[in-house]
């Protein structure tokens, strides 16, 4: 039944497809054009994805793909073509155009070799303003590189925090929460594969290595047909290449890490590899300081905590039409604790991923993408203790294929469509207790598998030069046990053009998440995981619509852009409260369905030219939740809409580059939101337990907390700093100082309730408590490139 | 305390090390840059106050209960106890009972008590076998009603104990304990097991445990169960483990005012609303099922 329903539902897909090619073939009966294809790369050989190819003149243009390969249809005839990427200087090229005709495009580095941000944006921003794409933003390596951050430590997933929409989950986390959306409804993806959990250490970090980062995009709205399996953002990370001309080792030395990196070419130029590894060095400190305490009375240890990871990429051209991209990726958490009392604990967990991509072009016209990938995240916790070891673990494993092409029949269309298939291991939970003697033998094992499927197409096709439009249509399945579910996702985007610095744009999207995370705290847990849709538990569904108006402004320095939007989903997840998450058989039963609604404005200045660039961004949003009585609990909040912790009316960021010299670089970044949600215990009661249970009465209160999310904390706000100071003959070299939280304001982590104690130790009393997480935090990272 | 055992519950508490110690590191590193903890006015909704009910009835024991109402947390008043309630406990064969107010106030005034605080008492000891069905009905002249209904499970006996010494000598030679008990095959049992040390007859049994265990069934149904101590125990220690057999509400509701006690001050926390076992209130109302084992450390 689900398949004859897919056929029916890829016939449309293919008929859409067919019916737009035979438009656009009609319609490009106009005159002799031809096609200017080809790749855009920086000065290194590394691809450019996502850099502007365009012809001001005709207003038009194209963006690079993700492998820096463009195609742009043209009018016979003379042109000015413009390239320009962000950190790179603009490339102008005057072209005879009486063919089709490959282009291979370099683009210098600006500034030097650490690179900065004084770039040419104009071509950038006006590709934006025409772009029929809603809801997304660019970030390269190269900005964030530059904006201070917390330890020193440069995240591509905090610096996202900063873009109007995205809410980050509490003090220092890396964690998305996307115009209402909760941080599991992220599709995250290094080089197209997926990444299951992107955080170190509870979140404070994320996954991604700097030095091994190109860009990445973030999708809030209007998704592209490709993109599917959550609900709320698309992050794509896209890793660096490797130089193609020469040997470079770069590194850093920071507050809590290291990075070291080495790149060079292959074969001549063929191809490039980068090898890139980061470590902490919290171990180090706190090993000392046991060790100089070993003999103190009472001490107790402090357990061992680092992270590393390890990145690898390495692409080979074949031959004129084809090249292969190997990618990789491997970080471990590691933590440990041996107790004097003989109890040894060790906790490991992270994330292994490899993909491994051809690319075949067939024409100037079109090319396929056709990858395999296999992404795992896992999670291993042992104890000992005497003869007696127990052992808790999970894990989710995937292998995917996938294929995209792209065709460009005319300079009205840009098709493309695509498969996936991705086989799913889902290790709910594996328990394991023994003792030496065989006395103790126990194991048990919650595993499922599942099959997750994908057909799409898209259409971009251009009606005339004010209106640009984009239709898409997604089917998707999977499959657990003798679970089927699936469902056709259309999309659709369209931009109006009122003069050459003026675009209205709408867009809609439905998603389905097939995957849920089990989680029941407000934060990144490495002990999270991840369950299918089967039995009670339903796909996930949401659809967004969005409006907004672009407009180019101060001769195209300037983009300022207003979107609108009203997001609803329906089977969103939650648990009972009292879940009982870990290694349950039953998990299924833990789970409980309701409805969400978002909706907000999000403004957005953005200054990419000159010495000066940066961007402002104001939100204002509503996120609401609902889940009514069921499955023998009051639902939450008893059936009453209620706001999840993420929830902020408010959220103002300012980010601001400035380059005073060559040598030097000032930058800062300011953010205010409304106070986090949470949930305080309104009444409290005595409980005595049953005899034989303590001695005396109980003095602690039992909070009673009779709804969530019924306080509000007070509002966040924070301005940090950074200075970049290169050195060395060549400015191969900078010393980096952020300054966190520069004038030391003391945001709420959380707030609980002290008992107040008289001499007696009686309670007489309760006192409210705000804890801070981080004071002002200066740092230094010394970065070099040789 | 560190629980071995061939069952679940042991990943509750390593969670909750976790994040204990998680959080605890990340404040550790920062403890030295100034107070980030500051004293903050919260003004809470209002809040109206709700029955309050504890009651163990014990086979062979006069049944006793406890009515308290919450109140908001952050007033200074302690839980009150209010005198115009009417409890009335209905028996397996259909007999309802009224059990008088007739408090022990002297007992909250003793940091050494061993007896617990009760509101209201019956006059003559509890029978009860196991299936024995017991209802209980709470309500003050204000209209508030808590009801509840349990059932006396089934005795699960305790197999064998057993120690074994670590290899240090003196005040450091220490052995650990275990209990051996084989769970039956019906599902959605749960047990509690302690064990405290002295001598049963002079009121050890009354006195705060050694260790105190919960666990449920769900992984190891039908089968056999080790619940083990650390290194704790010396030479010529009695150590008594008392095996309650319980139903998954009851081991639901104690995991759930162990959650709202941890919920507070930890940010890590799930929500944690108290599951009780009677309606109309807040509270906890069963039959205890016990067996026990004594064993002298040699």
């Amino acid at each position: 039944m689900l398949f004859s329903s897919a056929a029916r539902c890829l016939l449309l897909v293919v008929l859409v497809v067919c019916v737009a090619g035979f438009w656009g073939s009609v319609w490009s009966q106009e005159g002799p054009r031809y096609t200017i294809s080809g790749t855009v790369r920086g000065d290194k050989g590394e691809a450019l994805p996502g850099a502007s190819v365009a012809v001001p003149a005709l207003s038009t243009g194209t963006a690079a793909d993700s492998l820096g390969h463009f195609a742009l249809p043209l009018p016979a005839g003379r042109h000015q073509l413009v390239v320009a990427f962000v950190g790179y200087q603009q490339l102008t090229r005057e072209l005879n155009l009486t063919r089709n005709q490959r282009l291979n495009l370099a683009l210098e580095a600006s500034g030097n070799e650490l690179g900065e941000v004084v770039v040419q944006g104009t071509v950038t921003l006006a590709a934006k303003l025409k772009s029929t794409q809603m809801g997304v933003e660019r970030l390269t390596i190269r900005e964030a590189k530059l904006l201070p951050a917390l330890f020193g430590e440069v995240d591509i997933l905090k610096t996202l925090q900063l873009k109007p929409g995205v809410q980050s989950g509490g003090e220092g986390t890396s964690g998305l929460f996307v115009r209402g959306g909760s941080a599991d409804q992220n599709l995250v993806l290094i080089d197209n594969a997926l990444v299951y959990n992107p955080n170190h250490l509870f979140g404070l970090f994320s996954v991604f290595n700097s030095d091994a980062v190109q860009s990445v995009d973030l999708y809030k709205s209007g998704f592209p047909a490709q993109f599917g399996g959550r609900l709320s953002s698309v992050v794509d990370v896209k890793m660096r290449e490797g130089d193609r001309q020469k040997n470079v080792v770069t590194g850093g030395v920071g507050l809590i890490s290291s990075r070291l990196t080495f790149e060079g070419p292959i074969n001549k130029g063929k191809g490039s590899f980068i090898v890139s590894g980061r470590r902490t060095y919290f171990d180090i400190f706190t090993r000392a300081l046991n060790k100089a305490n070993e003999d103190t009375k009472d001490y107790s240890p402090i357990p061992d905590y680092y992270f590393y990871d390890f990145n690898l990429k390495a692409n080979y051209t074949l031959g004129k039409k084809d090249q292969v991209f190997l990618t990789g990726y491997l970080g471990r958490d590691a933590f440990g604790f041996n107790s004097p009392g003989g109890f040894d604990f060790k906790f490991n967990w992270g994330n292994a991923i490899g993909s491994l991509r051809w690319n075949h072009t067939f024409s100037d016209k079109l090319f396929v993408n056709t990858s395999v990938s296999v992404s795992d995240y896992n999670y291993d916790l042992t104890n000992r203790f005497d003869q007696f070891s127990f052992g808790l673990g999970s894990n989710i494993t995937d292998y995917s294929a996938r294929t995209d092409f792209e065709y460009t029949p005319n300079d009205r269309h840009l098709l493309k469509a695509g498969a996936q298939l991705t086989q799913h291991r889902f290790g709910v939970g594996r328990l394991e207790a023994n003792s030496g003697d065989g006395r103790v033998n126990f194991g048990s094992d919650v595993s499922y598998n599942g099959l997750d499927g994908a057909l799409y197409a898209s259409d971009n096709y251009k009606a005339s030069d004010k209106l640009q439009l984009e239709g898409g249509l997604r089917l998707t399945g999977f499959q657990s046990g003798s679970n089927r579910y699936g469902g056709l996702e259309p999309r659709g985007s369209a931009r109006y053009s009122l003069s050459n610095n003026t675009s209205l744009k709408a867009s809609y999207a439905m998603m389905y998440q097939y995957v849920h995370l089990v989680t029941n705290s407000g934060a990144s847990l490495p002990t999270d995981i991840w369950y299918p849709s089967r039995l009670s538990v339903k796909p996930q569904q949401s659809q967004q619509v969005s409006t907004g108006a672009s407009f180019l402004l101060g001769k195209g320095k300037y983009l300022l852009t207003n979107e609108v939007y009203y997001k609803w989903g329906r089977n969103q997840v939650d648990f009972r409260d009292g879940a009982q998450l870990f290694v349950n058989p039953e998990l299924d039963t833990e789970f409980i369905f309701g409805k969400s609604w978002s909706y907000g404005n999000e403004l957005y200045l953005e200054k990419k030219t000159g010495k000066t660039t940066g961007w402002i961004g104001y939100t204002l949003a509503w996120s609401w939740r609902n889940f009514q009585p069921q499955r023998g609990t009051n639902g939450i909040n008893n059936g009453e809409d209620f706001r999840p912790t993420y929830d902020r009316r408010h959220n103002l960021t300012v980010v601001v580059l400035h380059q005073l010299s060559p040598r030097l670089n000032f930058t800062g970044s300011f953010i205010y939101t409304s106070g986090s949600l949470t949930t305080l215990p309104l009444g409290r009661f005595g409980l005595q337990d049953i005899p034989g249970s303590r001695t005396g009465i109980d003095p602690r209160p039992v909070p009673i907390y009779p709804n969530r999310n019924s306080y509000q904390l007070i509002p966040y706000h924070r301005l940090d700093l950074g200075v970049v100071y290169k050195i060395g003959a060549r400015l191969n070299q900078d010393l980096t100082l952020s300054i966190y939280n520069a004038y030391n304001r003391r945001n709420a982590y959380f707030v609980f309730f002290e008992d107040i104690e008289d001499e007696n130790d009686r309670i007489t009393g309760f006192q409210a408590k705000q804890v801070s997480l981080f004071p002002v935090i200066p740092s230094l990272t010394y970065n070099f490139r040789f | 305390m560190l629980a071995l055992t061939a069952s679940l519950p042991t990943t509750p508490l390593m969670l909750h090390f976790i994040k204990s110690v998680g959080f605890a590191m990340l404040l550790a590193g920062l403890a030295g840059c100034g107070s980030l903890q500051n004293d903050i006015d919260v003004p809470l909704p209002s809040y109206s106050a709700e029955l309050v009910v504890e009651c163990y009835l014990e086979p062979g024991k006069v049944p006793s209960l406890a009515v308290t109402t919450s109140v908001p947390y952050l007033s200074a008043t302690l839980p009150q106890v209010p005198p115009d309630v009417k409890v009335t406990l209905t028996l397996p064969d259909g007999k309802a009972v009224a059990l008088e107010f007739r408090p022990n106030y002297a007992v909250l005034l003793d940091t050494g008590s061993v007896i617990k605080f009760y509101t209201h008492i019956g006059r003559d000891t509890l029978k009860a076998r196991p299936g024995d069905v017991f209802k209980l009905d709470v309500r003050d002249t204000q209209g508030r009603v808590v009801t509840g209904t349990t059932t006396m499970l089934a005795l699960v006996p305790i197999d064998s104990v057993e120690y074994k010494f670590n290899d240090k000598t003196g005040s450091e030679r220490k052995a650990y304990f275990l209990t051996n008990f084989r769970d039956p095959s019906t599902p959605n049992d749960a047990y509690r097991v302690q064990l405290h040390k002295g001598n049963p007859a002079k009121g050890a049994l009354l006195k705060r445990p050694e260790t105190d265990i919960s666990l449920e069934d769900q992984l190891v149904n039908g089968k056999p169960v080790v619940v083990g101590t650390s290194y704790r125990f010396v030479a010529g220690d009695t150590v008594t483990v008392t095996l309650y057999h319980t139903d998954a509400a009851f081991y639901r509701f104690r995991q759930s005012v162990r959650d709202a006690r941890s919920a507070n001050g930890n940010p890590f926390a799930q929500p944690a609303a108290i599951l009780s076992t009677v309606q109309g209130g807040v509270g906890i109302f069963s039959v205890l099922s016990a067996t026990r084992a004594t064993k002298v450390v040699k």
